[in-house]
């Protein structure tokens, strides 16, 4: 057979790195939501895949993009690293494009820091800090 | 007995296929960033709760994931077949609202849908007969008010095969 279709249903997939011990190979957890038959609700089923990371860039516990590639690379290799969605501990906030750590941001959302330099002077004028002429009286 | 838990309307059937939104094709991925905590989250939150379990029940091949406290404002992302991904910003929106604007931007149309419906039932012609995987009948005599199988119900006495005969051969001689 000569023409073959894509190796794998999904083009697409997203999921959690959970292993990087394999040369130019991550361990990737993809969870998908399927419905319990009786209760009716969706919980999460949790599959792997490797995907081929040329140039070892992920690290345990990134949200990773993988993209299905056209032929199997090996027999258990069917996808390549697209791109790191959300770095474990470098996460950037699409909307701002700011660092960010849980629920604060770690760059300031405002350039300007001249403000802070200026004021900063004239507090220090304000307070008026001069050395006492008199020494203090010795016992 | 009452069902189990907070809403428990959402894990009915008539619930889950309710739902409208019926996602393109090219959409493979949906991913919802959002904060237990918060009052502009609000609405992420019960998009999530509530109308997460119809659109995944509509398009049962989308990967749907979830991310909690990441990011400080909560926004919804979805990757496209061609690579393509759009960002969605839901701080401060209504779930309803959400719903509305992802319907409109990813969503199929109401034309097209019924469009799709329409070729699904001319596909099922109920005027064909066959087995009952395929079809809806499988002889005529299913049918309310045609004769039915002499297997269940035993033929009028005038109709048997071997009266008629008696019959014929009865007025011959």
């Amino acid at each position: 057979m000569s023409t073959r279709q894509a190796s794998v249903h999904a083009k697409w997939i997203i999921g959690q790195v959970i292993g990087t011990k394999m040369k130019k190979t991550a361990k990737v957890r993809v969870t998908r939501l399927v419905l319990d038959p009786y209760l009716l609700k969706y919980y999460n089923k949790r599959k792997t895949y490797f995907a081929h990371d040329p140039l070892e860039q992920c690290t345990i516990g990134d949200v990773v993009l993988l993209k299905a590639l056209p032929e199997k690379r090996s027999k258990h290799v069917n996808h390549e690293l697209a791109e790191i969605v959300y770095k474990v501990g470098q996460v950037v906030d699409p909307l701002t494009g700011k660092r960010v750590a849980g629920t604060q941001y770690l760059e300031p959302l405002t350039e300007s820091t001249e403000d802070t330099e200026v004021s900063l002077k004239e507090k220090l004028e304000q307070l008026n800090i001069t050395a006492s002429t008199t020494p203090p009286s010795a016992s | 007995m009452p069902m189990k838990g907070r809403f428990p309307i959402r894990r009915t059937l008539e619930f889950l296929q309710k739902g409208e939104t019926v996602f393109k094709k090219s959409v493979q991925i949906m991913t919802v960033n959002y904060n237990t905590h918060g009052d502009l989250s609000e609405g992420a939150r019960k998009f999530v709760f509530f109308n997460i379990p119809q659109i995944q029940y509509k398009n049962p091949w989308v990967q749907i994931m979830m991310f909690k406290n990441m990011t400080p404002s909560p926004f919804l992302r979805f990757y496209l077949d061609d690579g393509e991904q759009v960002l969605v910003d839901v701080e401060g929106k209504d779930y309803k609202e959400i719903t509305n604007h992802v319907k409109m931007i990813l969503g199929k149309s109401d034309k097209v849908l019924e469009a799709e419906a329409l070729a699904k039932m001319e596909l099922s012609n109920p005027a064909n007969f066959g087995p009952k995987k395929y079809f809806l009948r499988e002889c005529f005599s299913e049918v309310e008010g045609q004769v039915p199988h002499p297997g269940f119900v035993p033929l009028p006495k005038e109709m048997t095969g071997k009266y008629r005969a008696k019959l014929a051969a009865g007025s011959d001689e």
